[in-house]
């Protein structure tokens, strides 16, 4: 029999404070104690976590699917990059810009998303994100007239004592990344525990259903799409503040797709899920990758590099056998043979109880 | 106008590869909505097995009946032992394999075939000496390669339409693909017609990888990630549950991309032309198609149920 | 009443179902379910919406996962896929008929004969066409553009085209005018009288069923609460009230 605990009963508010200090202790001791190679690194995951946080709003929740990601966080960090060394404006206003830009192309995109759907939607977001890398390019072309923008090279400000040397301004990004990530995550953590969030699932669960409901499909649809290329922008900028130069084709395709296993493989529609994801797709790769290189038992005619990408690729399919809802959908599944979380009784009607519950393990629950 | 029919007729020998490979999508569509993320890369795969069979002296047309007789086995094995368990625990976890295998095949094509990378000497399937080309009217020319793949495309077409319509295993394919359940209840082994899908699928996959690699005479990790995306594009314009659109998508494709590569200078100024600049103006007008017509040329609608 | 009611003739009855349980994922529908058909006979299932009829018909056709004994002419069937079911000598018209709306009418015929081989197909598609002439005047249509009632009738002929000994009718007159229902049961009557078919039908429609049943199960939140002849179970107060609401 597992031990009940009432969402937000104080021993609910004491598990989640512990949880929340411990996540908090383990950044200040790898903060303290990390190259600055491995914060970049970090930094890099975190980026690749906003990135699927951000699709999660869309796919996991609201049922949209978008292979387009790659745009936005590419068009974010175009705008980033190109706003702060033709126009020198400030960083943190370009930040605003930049997924203010990404906010409209989203709702652009989200008018035709109202009349696709799965695969049909699949494919035109990914148009998108094949033409895009070829917009880039014209406008490098055109404009700076160089292989590469320059990245935004953001200066630590003065008041968190930090200097402008590589130690610190890794650790400077680091805690960037880390606080853009938990703002991103608690956005969507609030939009989904709202009343709107519940609109979202509805959709995403049955579209008819929710319009008779009362729902707004156009609206909600749309500007779903529009907040999440909104947050995906986030990760676009923070990736202009990163690095030092910014390639068109560090955009593409295969980005997202990357967003999309992240998701996955962290389990898609639980709010940890893609960051869990994100970390763990992130340093299996970066492990696999730096390995590889070193294992002298394979046969003379293999060549090493694509043992990484192959190994991988049989990783991802290995472990939706074991964990086919995903990391936190598993820890979920297991967790709750030792504790289950009742949630809260809504002050609405009783009619409007999680419509969730069925769709899968990891949904119910959610922390 | 020379020029035009020229176009048209180069833009149809690619379109019908995309048509090809677009057909293999469709076929595995249909049996279980699932969209094959790999189907570039398994097709890449069994291109560079044509390749090694053919490099260890087995004449080239022989090394793609092998290639495409092992990509039968390797498509009914992925189904059996991939793709039916996965479907049966999360509704993700089909795609989420996919997109593992694409990743999968592509690197241990690069793992196995040394050189795969920068690309490796395929063999030329039709003449194609310079001279080797009809006069056509207006002063355009046709390459016989290009009506060697268009005619050979086209016959693979036209058996696996035979197949589908005038066959008991044609039929039972597309009772599984219009209804499931009913498909069982009249005593149709579905779980060997999805198998035989995804055999198919792959089969099909291998031919189409060749002939793009005998066109291009060279085959390399990156040969297929355009033309899958190219034919993805073309079955979704012409319907994802209809072969007939995948044929009529591919072919219409190959003949956009053609006609926007070739009338660079007079159309829009000469910089902003390129490959990637046609893909995507087929894809705008793909969107502008699927805005009319959400499921494709010749999709069919599903009516919902609350 | 007894739960499993023995045949008058004494003969092995030719579908034998007993202590049949099945559901969905983790709610069990059925809770050990006895029911017998006899040859030639054509037995009704009578129940409420929920009550497990649906459910019934589909583990019988190895559709779910099930346990209990199922024999059919005293063959053990319960662990046989549906295939296999199909190829024993059952056929079933699914609830909401289950065309291939897609396949033309002709199509949808040949699709019952999957499991059948040899040339008769197509003289035995020529006789349903016989008995059903509006089928034949749109054999070329694809079947989603029949109307309800010729839809029924194709989905009974494309289930008879396996050449089946027994017919498993899933709710027949579902969503179809009073006219067309009547018309249907004046067929699968037909179908018993002249051919000697054995009928399985679930149906709401309690009226209609006791008219052509020769037994009659009530079903009951997933077990026979109640099973006789037609008459018996017209007489029986607590059914009429239930069923027939007099």
């Amino acid at each position: 029999m597992p031990f009940h605990i009432r969402e937000s009963s104080p021993l609910h508010w004491v598990l989640r404070i512990i949880s929340v200090s411990a996540l908090a202790a383990l950044a200040v001791y790898i903060a303290s104690d990390s190259a600055p190679s491995t914060l970049g690194k970090i930094t890099e995951a975190c980026t690749l976590a906003i990135a699927a946080v951000s699709l999660n709003l869309l796919l996991g929740f609201n049922g949209q699917i978008s292979l387009g990601h790659s745009t936005f966080v590419g068009l974010a960090a175009f705008t980033a990059g190109y706003s702060v060394n033709a126009w020198h404006w400030n960083p943190w206003v370009s930040l605003g810009v930049a997924c203010l830009v990404c906010f409209v192309l989203g709702l652009i995109l989200g008018l035709p998303a109202l009349r696709l759907k799965g695969p049909y939607l699949a494919l035109v977001t990914l148009a998108v994100a094949f033409v895009w890398p070829t917009v880039a390019r014209k406008f490098l072309d055109q404009t700076v007239k160089a292989s590469t923008l320059k990245g935004m090279r953001l200066r630590p400000p003065t008041w968190t004592g930090l200097s402008n040397n590589r130690t610190d301004r890794a650790l400077f990004l680091f805690w960037l990344a880390i606080v853009l990530l938990v703002v991103t995550y608690v956005i969507v953590r609030n939009i989904r525990k709202s009343r709107i969030g519940r609109s979202l699932v509805a959709v995403r669960d049955n579209e008819t259903a929710a319009a008779v409901m009362g729902v707004n499909l156009a609206i909600t649809k749309t500007v779903t799409f529009g907040i999440s290329a909104a947050l995906a922008g986030v990760a676009g900028w923070l990736a202009a503040a990163q690095l030092a130069t910014l390639d068109e084709n560090s955009f593409t395709i295969l980005s997202s797709i990357k967003y999309l296993l992240a998701l996955f493989l962290g389990g898609a529609a639980t709010l940890a899920g893609p960051v869990v994801g994100a970390f763990s797709y992130f340093f299996a790769d970066d492990l696999l990758k730096t390995n590889a290189t070193k294992w002298d038992f394979l046969p003379g005619p293999l060549s090493k590099g694509p043992v990484a990408s192959f190994l991988l690729g049989v990783l991802v399919i290995v472990f939706v056998f074991i964990a086919p809802y995903g990391l936190v959908g598993f820890i979920k599944l297991q967790a709750r043979r030792v504790a289950v979380v009742i949630p809260r009784p809504l002050r609405a009607a009783p009619l409007a109880t999680e419509s969730t519950e069925h769709i899968s393990p990891a949904v119910a629950g959610e922390i | 106008m020379g020029h035009l029919l020229q176009y048209v007729l180069n833009g149809l020998a690619r379109g019908s590869i995309y048509s090809l490979i677009a057909l293999g999508l469709v076929v595995i569509y249909r049996g279980t909505g699932h969209l094959n993320f790999a189907q570039g890369e398994m097709a890449l795969f069994a291109t560079f097995g044509a390749w090694w069979i053919n490099d260890h002296g087995v004449p080239l047309w022989l090394a793609i009946m092998i290639a495409a007789g092992g990509a039968f086995v390797v498509g009914g094995v992925i189904e059996f032992g991939l793709i039916r368990p996965a479907g049966k625990k999360s509704p993700f976890a089909v795609v989420v394999i996919t997109i593992g295998l694409f990743q999968a095949f592509n690197s241990l094509s690069g793992l196995l075939f040394k050189g795969a990378a920068t690309g490796l000497p395929f063999g030329t399937l039709f003449p194609n000496k310079p001279t080797d080309f009809f006069r056509l009217p207006g002063g355009a020319i046709w390459r016989y390669e290009y009506v060697g793949v268009l005619v050979t495309v086209l016959v693979i077409t036209a058996l696996l339409f035979l197949l589908f319509q005038k066959t008991k295993v044609g039929l039972a394919m597309r009772m599984v693909a219009n209804n499931p359940d009913s498909a069982k209840l009249a005593g149709v082994p579905t779980n060997k017609i999805l198998m035989l899908s995804w055999a198919l699928s792959a089969s099909i996959g291998a031919i189409g990888g060749c002939l793009v690699a005998g066109i291009n005479a060279n085959v390399n990790l990156g040969t297929m990630f355009g033309v899958f995306l190219l034919a993805s594009a073309a079955a979704t314009l012409g319907g994802l549950d209809s072969p007939l659109g995948a044929v009529v998508g591919g072919l219409s494709l190959g003949v956009i991309e053609s006609l926007v590569t070739n009338y660079p200078k007079s159309w829009w100024g000469s910089t902003y032309i390129g490959a990637d600049t046609a893909i995507a103006v087929a894809f705008l007008i793909i969107l502008v198609v699927l805005l009319v017509r959400p499921s494709g040329l010749f999709g069919s609608t599903r009516v919902e149920r609350v | 009443m007894s739960p499993e009611p023995t045949n008058a003739n004494g003969v092995a009855p030719l579908l034998d179902v007993r202590g049949l349980t099945a559901g969905y994922g983790q709610v069990q529908v059925l809770q050990g379910l006895n029911l017998r058909v006899a040859q030639g006979e054509v037995a009704v299932i009578l129940g409420a919406n929920g009550a497990g009829k649906t459910t019934t018909m589909r583990a019988i056709s190895g559709m779910i996962a099930r346990k209990g004994a199922i024999t059919f002419s005293g063959d053990p069937m319960a662990k046989r896929s549906p295939d296999e079911i199909v190829r024993m000598g059952i056929a079933q018209v699914p609830q909401g008929r289950g065309t291939f709306t897609d396949l033309t009418v002709e199509d949808n015929l040949r699709a019952g004969a999957f499991v059948r081989k040899g040339a008769d197909i197509e003289a035995d598609i020529q006789e349903w066409f016989d008995v059903f002439p509006r089928l034949r005047e749109r054999r070329e249509q694809k079947a989603g553009s029949l109307s309800g009632g010729e839809q029924q009738m194709l989905a009974i002929a494309r289930a008879l085209m396996s050449r089946p000994k027994l017919l498993l009718c899933d709710e027949p007159s579902l969503g179809l005018a009073p006219i067309i229902t009547q018309e249907l049961f004046a067929v699968l009557q037909r179908l018993n009288a002249e051919r000697g078919l054995s009928i399985l039908i679930v149906e709401q429609n309690a009226n209609l069923a006791l008219g052509i049943a020769h037994s009659v199960f009530v079903l009951e939140t997933g077990a026979i609460v109640a099973s006789g002849t037609a008459e018996e179970i017209s007489n029986n107060d607590a059914v009429r009230k239930a069923y027939l609401g007099y």
